[in-house]
């Protein structure tokens, strides 16, 4: 005799599997947007959201359950601290991975930075020295993340806004280096590049010409402004404007290396009309195409 | 240095006062390499972005704060107060709690004594709304329930506010934000549940017998003794309209799952 326990019976899952978004451009769901991406849902192929927003419960989860139905989704964190030198929160561990069970994300990302020292969490993308110890520190967190969730994750360059007299390789290298030891993927952030290669007076095309094309699972696009610094401009990235035309060029760039990955057009305040967000999804899709027409109109000559 | 000690310093620095960053120790600065941007303006990016997201967070959490006191004044409560308490994970959701002791202790905010429950009221509501999703008890389910099987147990996003203020008029008067009219804050207290049945987080007021008997139950005690401890303060307590009271306010956890 079988003994049939009915409430051990997993729950089936509402959400459509994961799978690479046929529409590689995407927005940020951010909570000024819920009723309306949930009420009229926008031309986009797919939602990227900061799993911490909804680690626990609570109300957001509604509108994200309710945008994940209709969308494939991105889950995009900043709090695990891959660069800390201490290990990575459990905690931290176990609530991302209930929403990776729960919401199915094709990506789930964090960033090559660290924001945990001691008992505290800075709540920003700090920047690391790129050395042999740091590189080291970095793939121990990345393998202790990925075995914890049974799947690769995405890594993403920072902003930076100060660089390391005992850098011994430059961050391109560093992140391939990293993809290389663990097998992550690289989420690369095209604005970011465009802000610290000004900051620190690199070239951003040699950082995108050598970082591993193959690794690359995601692209980001964001505005950043303009601060004065004595008789310098730094420039910062404040995900709070509208993509610069010279970050466009670059991604164009990008795109022509890259191929059609799926980007994402982030914006974190000041937030405008879902609208903008959509025009700004819209304007690197017209790139995607465009690029994509050129090389099927290259290969036919 | 060593990653760990880099760590440390950076975070030290970011945490000292603003003015540690014009000047940063030799050996600090030393960190960095040298270019056309001065090494205080960079680091100072990084300082704004901290407690300016921390502060916007704070902010966000305390709309009725804003009312009383304006921004800035918030603005600067809050941005000590991250200083001496800087998140401790990545999960901002439930960041601030404390922040309601810390004004008392505030020698700037000490002129307006019922801030500190204005506070306290505004946390409740903030760890309503992001509690975690649970049943209710409902009445079809009491109905069907023995009485000796009965437990009561509080649902995850009930919070029990008491103040020997009127914050709920408070309240009102904030979100009514008529700029002719005054309030009268010594009209006494109130004891308060905030909960959130739904999407949206609700106040409702409690009699002092219903505080008591909630508050016995969110401290753990069983039904019984929650009753009996609620009967020596406040005889006239009746249990059965407490009851059938917050089985429409679904305060309750369903009787399936909370055992």
């Amino acid at each position: 005799m079988s003994v049939h326990l009915k409430h051990n019976e997993p729950k089936s899952n509402p959400y459509p599997p994961a799978s690479p978004p046929s529409d590689p451009v995407g927005i940020g769901l951010r909570h000024p947007y819920y009723q309306e991406v949930t009420d009229s849902p926008p031309d986009v192929g797919w939602l990227e959201v900061h799993p911490e927003n909804y680690f626990g419960g609570g109300a957001h989860r509604h509108f994200l359950s309710k945008a994940r139905e209709k969308y494939q989704l991105s889950l995009h964190a900043v709090g695990l601290s891959l660069g800390s030198s201490e290990p990575v929160s459990e905690e931290h561990l176990r609530q991302f991975k209930e929403l990776i069970d729960i919401y199915q994300p094709f990506n789930v990302s964090d960033h090559a930075s660290w924001s945990a020292s001691g008992n505290a969490h800075l709540n920003d993308l700090l920047p690391l020295p790129y050395t042999q110890e740091t590189l080291d520190t970095l793939c121990r967190n990345i393998e202790r993340t990925q075995e914890y969730f049974g799947r690769t994750i995405l890594v993403e360059n920072p902003s930076t806004y100060v660089a390391f007299a005992e850098n011994d390789m430059s961050e391109y290298e560093f992140m391939n280096r990293a993809s290389e030891m663990t097998g992550c993927g690289i989420l690369l952030d095209i604005n970011n590049i465009f802000v610290q290669c000004h900051n620190h007076g690199y070239d951003a095309h040699e950082y995108i010409d050598s970082i591993d094309a193959a690794k690359v699972g995601e692209m980001h696009l964001a505005g950043h402004i303009e601060q004065e610094a004595g008789d310098s401009i730094i420039l910062v990235d404040t995900h709070s404007r509208p993509v610069k035309k010279d970050v466009w060029d670059l991604y164009e760039h990008a795109v022509r290396r890259l191929g059609a990955v799926p980007t994402l057009i982030e914006w974190d305040q000041d937030f405008p009309p879902l609208s903008k967000l959509v025009e700004e999804a819209h304007k690197a899709r017209d790139i995607i195409n465009r690029i994509l027409n050129e090389d099927i109109a290259d290969a036919a000559e | 240095m060593q990653l760990s000690e880099v760590q440390k310093r950076f975070k030290d620095t970011m945490l000292d006062h603003p003015k540690a960053l014009d000047d940063p120790a030799a050996d600090f600065a030393a960190l960095f390499n040298e270019g056309d941007i001065p090494l205080p303006a960079r680091l100072k990016v990084y300082r704004n972005n901290i407690i300016g997201s921390l502060t916007d967070v704070m902010i966000a959490s305390h709309p009725l704060l804003e009312k009383l006191v304006g921004h800035e004044f918030l603005e600067m409560m809050a941005r000590s107060f991250i200083l001496e308490n800087p998140p401790t994970h990545g999960c901002l959701n439930m960041y601030g709690g404390g922040f309601d002791t810390f004004i008392e202790n505030f020698e700037l905010a000490k002129a307006l004594p019922y801030l500190p429950d204005m506070a306290r009221l505004e946390i409740a509501m903030n760890e309503a709304y992001y509690a975690k999703e649970d049943d209710p008890l409902k009445a079809e389910e009491l109905a069907s329930t023995t009485p000796e099987k009965l437990q009561l147990k509080l649902r995850q996003n009930i919070r029990l506010v008491s103040s020997k203020y009127p914050v709920h008029d408070i309240r009102d008067f904030c979100i009514e934000d008529d700029p002719e009219k005054t309030m009268n804050v010594d009209t006494g207290g109130v004891k308060l549940m905030v909960y959130r049945p739904q999407l949206e987080t609700k106040i409702v007021r409690l009699e002092n017998d219903e505080y008591h008997m909630l508050s016995a139950l969110k401290e753990k005690m069983t039904m019984d003794d929650a009753v009996e401890s609620t009967l020596n303060t406040h005889e006239s307590f009746d249990f059965q309209g407490f009851l059938q009271r917050q089985i429409e306010l679904e305060t309750f956890l369903t009787l399936a799952t909370n055992n």
